[in-house]
């Protein structure tokens, strides 16, 4: 396994009548836990099907833990578990007897099956309920059988199409925890697609960004974050004064209400800002570091230009 | 972020381990889809409010056999109403009805519920889902058509005076039984399941599959009785009914009665074996062709 990547495409293109969906998607993506990021219909499902083996490419190749997705879709499937975004859940079978059945589906023996599913659903946390019919599941409960049953056979890959779909926010952090668990304590590799960056951030170290099916970004979460620290100095006055003084100093800052935006790279703003704060004889409020989130990055003045000419 | 080794302290904490066992592949999956919806066929693995459809009509399939034992008893090889040839005609209802029940809870069920991506996102193929679902359910009606004819044969050697006479004279009619079963059973499944994965609306293929096998019965038997159309005998080989009926005298050697509607149409006997295998294998085929092209 070492060296070989999770997942590498190559001028992927599903094309259906009048819609493009993936266009010559080309990416290579190393083990870990990755996001998947994408508005409705930016082609995540497509591609998370294509990875499966399940839908044929219109052009271009897949290969997915060293399977050839096109041509060995059944052998790559038995090393993969797939969490849809839609229900898929009989409701009048109990979830024992659901995830036992998926594991039998999955190639592994009566047995072992069994014990897998105790074991899997135990940790996706449900316990009594297990053994009741599904009919009556929250849908925080039927969440946690889907991704019981894409566990339940211990797959190298996980594809989770939208996990935390229809969830309360107590619900969906269960579930985030849950998939960050289930990546950094099994080693499972895990491709969770979302519409919501917040999320991405949590549990994801690896972040890859479509539109309109083509890859806009694919890049550690970490330097997405890490490159852009930025300190909010919040001042009791003068704060367009501050940053003018900043910015003659060559370190990029910007102004929010009493708040200084400055980013910091090294040590020098911070003598710098203390210099120039006494300078001006202002009164500084506070200093703290802001880790600037994804949807910041996603906010920067460019893309929303971008956004605007699209338009 | 860093991901760290999993170390197998905590894993044990959280009942989680790897699994390292065997992965027994697309023949094993195979094996516990047909198992699971033999099961399901008769409400196995279900509330017992499903059971009562299935079970209660594969008990009705019984019912011409205990009668004739019962005949059997005061009157020993004297009166044979029910015998193995005929035995279909009184169960074809029965069947009928099983066949409308059941086939859209196998296949229609995964549609409605959305649980066939999960079995495509494994290692089973499309083709192997629909032909495990068309085994196990032609299995169930091996159950329904060879169980009550294995309880009449049986019985009738035990109810006799000479077992061995009764086997002696009477041992050709098990290979009949098990090609006119094994036909039976493989024409209302795959006829059937055709039927019933068309969609995921079980009242629409119950209803459709009700059709197929009374109404186009009945429409068999209008256009031969009451018409004088030369062509309208074939309208016969159109009812799955009629063509049983037709395949079942061909195999045990038997002619229609004089007056009744196979006997009007005057076929070969021969054309309802064709036209049975032509029907399993448009079935066969509408199956397969509808599971290639789902979406899932």
């Amino acid at each position: 396994m070492a060296g070989m990547p999770l997942v590498e495409t190559s001028e992927l293109t599903k094309r259906y009548p009048g819609v493009t969906a993936l266009d010559a998607l080309s990416v290579r993506l190393e083990p870990g836990i990755i996001g998947l990021v994408g508005a409705n219909g930016a082609g995540k499902s497509t591609l998370i099907k294509i990875l499966l083996g399940l839908l044929q490419p219109t052009s271009g190749s897949a290969t997915v833990l060293g399977f050839d997705a096109l041509r060995q879709g059944a052998q790559l499937r038995q090393f993969v578990g797939y969490m849809p975004e839609h229900d898929c859940l009989p409701t009048d079978m109990t979830a024992t007897d659901f995830v036992g059945h998926m594991a039998q589906i999955n190639g592994l023996p009566h047995a072992a099956a069994r014990e897998r599913t105790a074991e899997t659903l135990r940790h996706v946390g449900l316990f009594e309920e297990r053994y009741r019919e599904m009919r009556g599941y929250s849908t925080g409960m039927k969440q946690r059988v889907k991704l019981a049953q894409a566990l339940v056979h211990d797959p190298r890959l996980m594809l989770l199409d939208e996990p935390t779909n229809g969830l309360d926010p107590a619900g969906r952090d269960e579930m985030l925890d849950l998939v960050r668990r289930t990546g950094t304590e099994f080693g499972i590799a895990i491709i969770m697609s979302s519409h919501l960056l917040g999320e991405i951030e949590r549990v994801c170290d690896h972040l890859m960004v479509i539109e309109s099916g083509r890859l806009v970004q694919s890049a550690a979460v970490a330097t997405f974050t890490e490159r852009t620290q930025v300190l909010a100095v919040e001042v009791e006055s003068r704060a367009e004064d501050l940053v003018a003084q900043l910015v003659q100093a060559g370190i990029e800052a910007t102004c929010e209400g009493r708040t200084a935006l400055v980013r910091v790279e090294d040590d020098r703003p911070y003598d710098l800002i203390r210099d120039a704060v006494v300078e001006l004889g202002v009164g500084l409020v506070r200093m703290e570091r802001r880790r600037q989130s994804l949807e910041d990055l996603f906010r920067d003045p460019r893309t929303k230009e971008a956004d605007r000419a699209a338009v | 972020m860093q991901r760290s080794e999993p170390a197998a302290g905590s894993i044990y904490d959280l009942g989680y381990r790897r699994y390292e066992g065997p992965r027994l592949g697309r023949r094993h999956a195979f094996a516990a889809l047909y198992w699971h919806s033999l099961r399901s066929a008769f409400g196995m693995g279900r509330r017992a409010s499903s059971k009562v459809i299935p079970i209660g009509l594969a008990v009705l399939t019984l019912i011409p056999a205990v009668i004739q034992l019962g005949i059997a008893a005061i009157a020993a090889n004297v009166v044979e109403v029910y015998t193995a040839w005929n035995y279909y005609g009184f169960i074809q209802v029965t069947l009928s009805l099983f066949c409308a029940a059941v086939a859209p809870e196998l296949v229609g069920r995964d549609q409605r519920t959305h649980t066939l991506s999960l079995y495509f996102s494994r290692s089973l193929l499309r083709s192997d889902y629909a032909l495990a679902k068309l085994a196990a359910f032609t299995t169930a009606f091996l159950l329904l058509t060879v169980g009550p004819q294995t309880v009449l044969f049986v019985g009738n050697a035990f109810a006799g005076n000479d077992t061995m006479e009764y086997i002696r004279d009477n041992w050709r009619d098990i290979p009949r039984v098990l090609v006119t079963a094994t036909a039976i059973s493989s024409l209302f499944a795959s006829l059937g399941l055709a039927i019933a994965a068309q969609t995921p609306r079980r009242a629409y293929s119950t209803g459709a599959i009700v059709f197929a096998f009374s109404v186009m019965w009945v429409v068999g038997q209008v256009v031969v009785q009451a018409t004088d159309e030369t062509y309208g005998r074939f309208a016969l080989l159109l009812s799955p009914l009629h063509v049983i009926r037709g395949t079942v005298l061909w195999v045990f050697d038997v002619s229609p009665e004089r007056g009744s509607t196979l006997a009007l149409a005057d076929f070969d006997l021969a054309v309802y074996g064709l036209a049975c295998a032509a029907a399993i294998g448009v079935g066969v085929l509408v199956l397969l062709r509808r599971y290639e092209r789902i979406s899932a």
